[in-house]
């Protein structure tokens, strides 16, 4: 059973075609890494699924519902980071997801449950504005993880972080869909990174899904089309170099 | 639930410096009445007409200048929360109805705009109980006003609001704001389609054309609220 479904999913911004029919089947309860490289329309798809921004053609579900009808449902049970930590200056870390949690009508302890699981208890009280990077970039994540959503959708969620923050916050990705009962779509442009914490992976590369499916098919793909499998780096590599190739011969 | 979205926004503005700039803007308008009267007192006190109208003749047009002037920068300040640290976009993937944010910002303005009105017929009542003390100060004409002035500086705040939440940067909406504010006090009073602009509306005090302007108010608080709501939709087609 897949929690979201696309069917030829796609923005254009005039002429240019920023996701092109993309067709995505993210399987309930796992880790979906999408990897691309920067500008391959990973935020733009994710901003599609949270309705963030209308899809120019396609369509898609979230656990079977449908956008626009059952938008405030998809949205309460969504938690979501897109691109850059989003939260009011002039409010503490503790009061931004209070805010959060009034608009989910959570109870009052799911504020104290999410800054634990990010570690911003002890800062909880300081002024969102005031925080470092890395806890912006922590804070974020408590708000989507806040209330234990079904679904998180979590944009680049390691950027900013120091190596230890990332190992951390890569720890907290990987046991959530146990720990949550939630499924999880990642992104980022590094496949090393998404190897680390996903167990399907989506491949888009200047708007177009090169590959979908576990790891391990990945592997067996790559080696099946003659690009190297030692590294998935390589494979990686090997695969947006040659769809560039494709794209240059249109 | 709306009115739990609405209130929201009381929530957000915590520290946001609103509410001490809309109580400094109230205390400086209302000292425009005190401060003429104290000057030139023999100028106003042998008039003829009711204590009110000759302190709103002498007076209304700056404070309704101030008045619009932080409406302006309420609007600014409001949105400039939302846009500052992407605050907006987090709003938008949360199940909160689009337009739900505009109303809220609505009422926490009208609100401040309450609280100002309520400072400046204050400040009208004590100049009417200094200097026209055996005239006797006359509440419900004060309150009528204040409702009437309430009613004629919503569509001012509707429109700030909607040209706030089109632009991110706080600077452009300030600017539009002020332009409008000093195109509507050269525009001339006699003209009643121009009087119509939401910024011109507030100039005017309860007297004549009251009903007509106070319609046209009604008219422009629904329109510009409608617009404000609808463009909070429409944003997702171009972004």
């Amino acid at each position: 059973m897949n929690m979201i479904e696309t069917h030829d999913l796609t923005k254009s911004y005039g002429h240019f075609q920023a996701v092109s029919n993309v067709n995505l089947h993210i399987p309930k309860g796992r880790v979906y890494g999408f990897v691309g490289p920067n500008g391959a329309g990973k935020s733009t798809t994710m901003k599609m699924l949270l309705g963030l921004t209308v899809p120019t053609k396609g369509s898609f579900s979230i656990n079977g519902k449908t956008y626009p009808k059952d938008r405030e449902e998809i949205l309460r049970n969504t938690g979501s980071f897109i691109e850059a930590p989003a939260f009011y200056g002039n409010l503490t870390g503790e009061e931004n997801l209070d805010l959060i949690r009034r608009i989910l009508k959570l109870p009052k302890s799911s504020v104290a449950e999410a800054l634990e699981l990010v570690g911003l208890t002890p800062f909880q009280k300081r002024l969102a504005k005031k925080y470092s990077l890395g806890m912006k970039q922590r804070l974020g994540l408590a708000g989507a993880l806040i209330g234990r959503p079904q679904l998180l959708i979590l944009d680049e969620p390691t950027n900013g972080l120091d190596p230890a923050g990332i190992h951390e916050i890569r720890e907290l990705i990987r046991s959530l869909p146990k720990q949550f009962d939630c499924t999880v779509l990642v992104s980022s442009h590094l496949l090393s990174e998404i190897q680390l914490m996903a167990d399907h992976i989506g491949i888009l590369n200047r708007g177009e899904l090169l590959f979908e499916g576990p790891l391990e098919e990945l592997k067996a793909y790559a080696a099946s089309n003659g690009y190297p499998v030692d590294n998935l780096e390589d494979t990686f590599l090997a695969l947006v170099h040659q769809a560039e190739e494709r794209g240059w011969e249109k | 639930m709306g009115k739990m979205k609405m209130a929201l926004e009381f929530i957000k503005i915590k520290r946001t410096g609103l509410l001490p700039a809309f109580l400094c803007g109230g205390l400086l308008a209302s000292m425009i009445p005190v401060l003429n009267m104290a000057a030139r007192s023999e100028v106003y006190v042998n008039l003829p007409q009711p204590p009110l109208d000759i302190l709103l003749d002498g007076n209304w047009q700056t404070m309704a200048m101030l008045n619009l002037l932080l409406t302006v920068i309420g609007a600014c300040m409001v949105y400039h929360i939302e846009f500052a640290d992407n605050a907006m976009e987090k709003m938008r993937a949360l199940p909160v109805g689009e337009g739900w944010m505009f109303l809220g910002k609505s009422l926490v303005l009208a609100c401040m705009c309450i609280v100002v009105l309520l400072i400046e017929i204050a400040g009208l009542a004590v100049c009417a109980a200094v200097w026209f003390e055996s005239r006797g100060i006359m509440w419900t004409e004060l309150a009528r006003n204040a409702g009437y002035m309430l009613l004629l500086l919503l569509p001012a705040v509707m429109l700030s609001l909607l040209v706030a939440s089109l632009c991110r940067n706080m600077w452009i909406p300030f600017g539009i704001g002020v332009l409008g504010v000093f195109a509507a006090t050269m525009m001339p009073s006699g003209n009643f389609a121009l009087s119509l602009f939401p910024f011109a509306l507030h100039f005017h005090v309860l007297g004549e054309q009251a009903v007509e302007l106070g319609a046209a108010a009604g008219v422009e608080i629904l329109a510009l609220g409608a617009a404000g709501v609808a463009t909070q939709k429409i944003r997702r087609w171009f972004q």
